[in-house]
């Protein structure tokens, strides 16, 4: 029963998963309707078909283009229900068929009146991105000068953060700066209001880090990285920097990197070779600035530290369309409008924003991210100043390359976290097992039986897996609240049981050696059955004892030193024996 | 760090706007300015701290904290 229940509720997961994956293609609409005249009909029978069906429907079928009388091919204005109606009038007896024309509208646009002044999102291919994904279920952090709930913010999810600067719960903003880089993150979108913004089914978090003057201290900032990342950020945003290295910022930088999350910041505006710090950080991705033409802004600082480019916008005189529109506030009266700022400011909250996206879609580890960021940006040739990093920000690219990514196991398992199936309880680290030593182990203890040319079957396949790597799968698990030993024993080899249970990661001599084999051998070389399993067991311990003497010789007492190696391998060599003497055994028993 | 820096005043967009002293090779950020200096095109002579432990949202340049300055002309 048991089983039948959690069957049903992997099913349910399952199939919420998929259908809440919006998917790549438009879903079909139509207004009229194509007509395909039988080829063996001359041209004087179709027009007079075409008149007698035009009155019989009040429709006018006219040509679609200059060739479509040759090809008999004819619209005509009309709906569902005037489809139904043609296709039961007996239409058939002189049509090849007739069906909806399909409008193929392949882009998501927004309703919002002033996304047409927002060349910004366009030039990152943001209507094709929306189709795969808008943020759902992330949440990034704005460390800047806070969040005002301004109009076009009335849809976008805030989620508690914190003033540094006043060391309140309420992180509005006094100055603008911040408001208007949320927008860009997550402005309410296809609300019939405003304008538009990247990943607005994502959450906000403020954080207020920088007072009216728009600056604040190294501290603050620091402080509110650490907040972030205690508190479920996914994505941190950046519009800031100056100042000199800071032990403090570095160590929070790498906490919250730690933690997963992605971390994004502006490259500076002094147009000078090198970014600003905290972008300079090693885990934070650096943005360069692009104008309305796609080059570099002149402003943008460029070279060591820049990873990727994205649009900042240029206010050339009184010109504001080359700048980034968005609602914030005016920090006189508190005032809501919309304005086009420039900057590197701007341009780091799109990489936050698609970043999202890419969470969103099952790429979870931060370097993931920041990876299928540089693989899909539109790279730049002869770009030897480094002004675009690896390229200029492709949302659209990003997302495929995100959704081929997570197709795999990894984005399996971010659905089923992601969904109700085990909820927020349940926890998947990939990051737990050495895959490649593994899979080298089980392809080792393999070709050891191969090679002995000993029988397959289930006693041996079972002695096999649980000598070499045991059910190694299982230590990835996590659930939370409860003790992960047991999990960690059940995904252990028999050589790492020992270390399993003292929850050490290197191998316990006590249980690393010959004697297990030895153990299985004569326990169970006389069981008809069993033996196989005996003999598998001993070809995996060799695999397990000699992969890890050569790639990864770690043993408690002995640590990662020669001492270990030899004494995996003396062990390994002594198991080979053994399995060597008892298949010979079993094989003339056999 | 204490410096000396004389240049012209410049009001540059970035947000919602930030004064900044252009000198000959460096352009610093001026912190909370007092009014008597937010006027472009003023030419001053300043002695002021640099804030490494502050950062902005203009990002022009080092952050300048003016403790006495000198007009040479508007």
């Amino acid at each position: 029963m048991k089983k039948w229940l959690l069957l049903l509720l992997f099913f349910a997961g399952f199939s919420w998963a998929i259908a809440n994956f919006q998917g790549l293609s438009a879903q079909g609409q139509y207004d009229s309707i194509i007509f395909d005249f039988k080829e063996s009909l001359s041209s004087a029978e179709i027009e007079r078909k075409v008149e007698s069906l035009s009155t019989q429907f009040q429709t006018d079928l006219t040509y679609n283009s200059q060739f479509s009388l040759s090809d008999h091919v004819f619209i005509a204005k009309g709906d569902e229900q005037l489809l139904k109606a043609i296709q039961n009038s007996g239409i058939k007896e002189f049509t090849e068929f007739v069906e909806p024309n399909y409008t193929y509208q392949a882009l998501f646009s927004p309703n919002d009146p002033d996304f047409d002044k927002q060349w910004n999102l366009k030039s990152i291919n943001m209507e094709a991105a929306w189709q795969a994904s808008r943020g759902r279920g992330t949440t990034v952090a704005v460390i800047d000068t806070g969040i005002a709930p301004v109009a076009d913010l009335k849809r976008t999810r805030l989620v508690p953060g914190y003033d540094f600067v006043n060391d309140r719960a309420n992180a509005t903003d006094d100055h603008g700066h911040g408001t208007h880089v949320a927008g860009t993150i997550a402005q309410s979108t296809n609300n019939n209001f405003g304008v538009a913004g990247i990943a607005y089914e994502a959450q906000l978090m403020p954080l207020k880090v920088l007072g009216r003057s728009g600056s604040g201290t190294v501290s603050d900032i620091a402080e509110s990285i650490r907040f972030a990342a205690d508190n479920g950020a996914d994505v941190i945003n950046m519009s800031l920097g100056g100042g000199g290295e800071s032990q403090l910022m570095r160590e929070a930088i790498e906490y919250a990197h730690q933690k997963g999350v992605v971390i994004v910041a502006a490259a500076g505006n002094a147009a000078r070779s090198a970014v600003e710090f905290p972008a300079r950080y090693p885990h934070v991705i650096g943005v360069s600035a692009l104008d309305s033409e796609g080059q570099k802004a002149p402003y943008s600082n460029y070279g060591a530290g820049v990873d990727i480019s994205a649009p900042g916008g240029s206010l050339r005189g009184n010109d504001r369309l080359g700048g980034i529109l968005q609602n914030t506030i005016n920090p006189r009266d508190g005032s809501s409008i919309f304005a086009a700022f420039q900057g590197t400011s701007m341009a780091s909250p799109h990489v936050a924003g698609v970043a999202a996206l890419i969470r969103s879609i099952g790429v979870q580890s931060p370097d993931q991210v920041e990876q299928v960021l540089k693989q899909s940006a539109v790279a730049v040739k002869d770009d030897a100043a480094n002004y675009f990093g690896t390229g200029k920000l492709d949302a659209s690219r990003a997302v495929r390359l995100a959704a081929q990514k997570s197709f795999g196991f990894n984005g399996f398992m971010g659905w089923l976290r992601n969904g109700f199936f085990l909820g927020p309880r349940f926890w998947f680290d990939a990051r737990a097992v050495q895959w490649g030593h593994k899979l080298l182990m089980l392809a080792t203890a393999a070709i050891i039986a191969w090679l002995f040319r000993l029988p397959w079957n289930w006693s041996m396949g079972w002695g096999l897996i649980l000598g070499s790597t045991g059910l190694f799968i299982l230590r990835c698990f996590h659930l939370v609240d409860l003790p992960h030993w047991p999990l960690r024993v059940l995904g252990s080899s028999l050589p790492e049981l020992g270390g399993a249970i003292s929850g050490a990661n290197a191998l316990n001599p006590l249980t690393a050696n010959v004697l297990i084999a030895l153990g299985l051998i004569v326990l169970l070389l006389s069981h008809p059955q069993l033996k196989w399993f005996a003999l598998g067991g001993s070809a995996g311990i060799t695999a397990c004892l000699a992969v890890s003497a050569l790639v990864a010789p770690q043993v408690v007492w002995f640590g990662s030193t020669a001492v270990a190696q030899g004494f995996l391998g003396i062990n390994a060599l002594l198991c080979l024996a053994l399995f060597y003497l008892a298949s010979k055994s079993a094989s003339r028993s056999a | 760090m204490t410096i000396e820096a004389e240049g012209t005043i410049t009001y540059q967009s970035f947000g919602l706007g930030v004064w900044a002293l252009t000198a000959n090779d460096t352009t610093y950020e001026l912190f909370e300015p007092p009014a008597e200096l937010q006027q472009e095109g003023l030419a001053i002579k300043v002695t002021g701290n640099i804030r490494d432990d502050i950062m902005t949202v203009a990002m022009i340049g080092p952050v300048l904290e003016v403790q006495n300055f000198e007009i040479l002309s508007s």
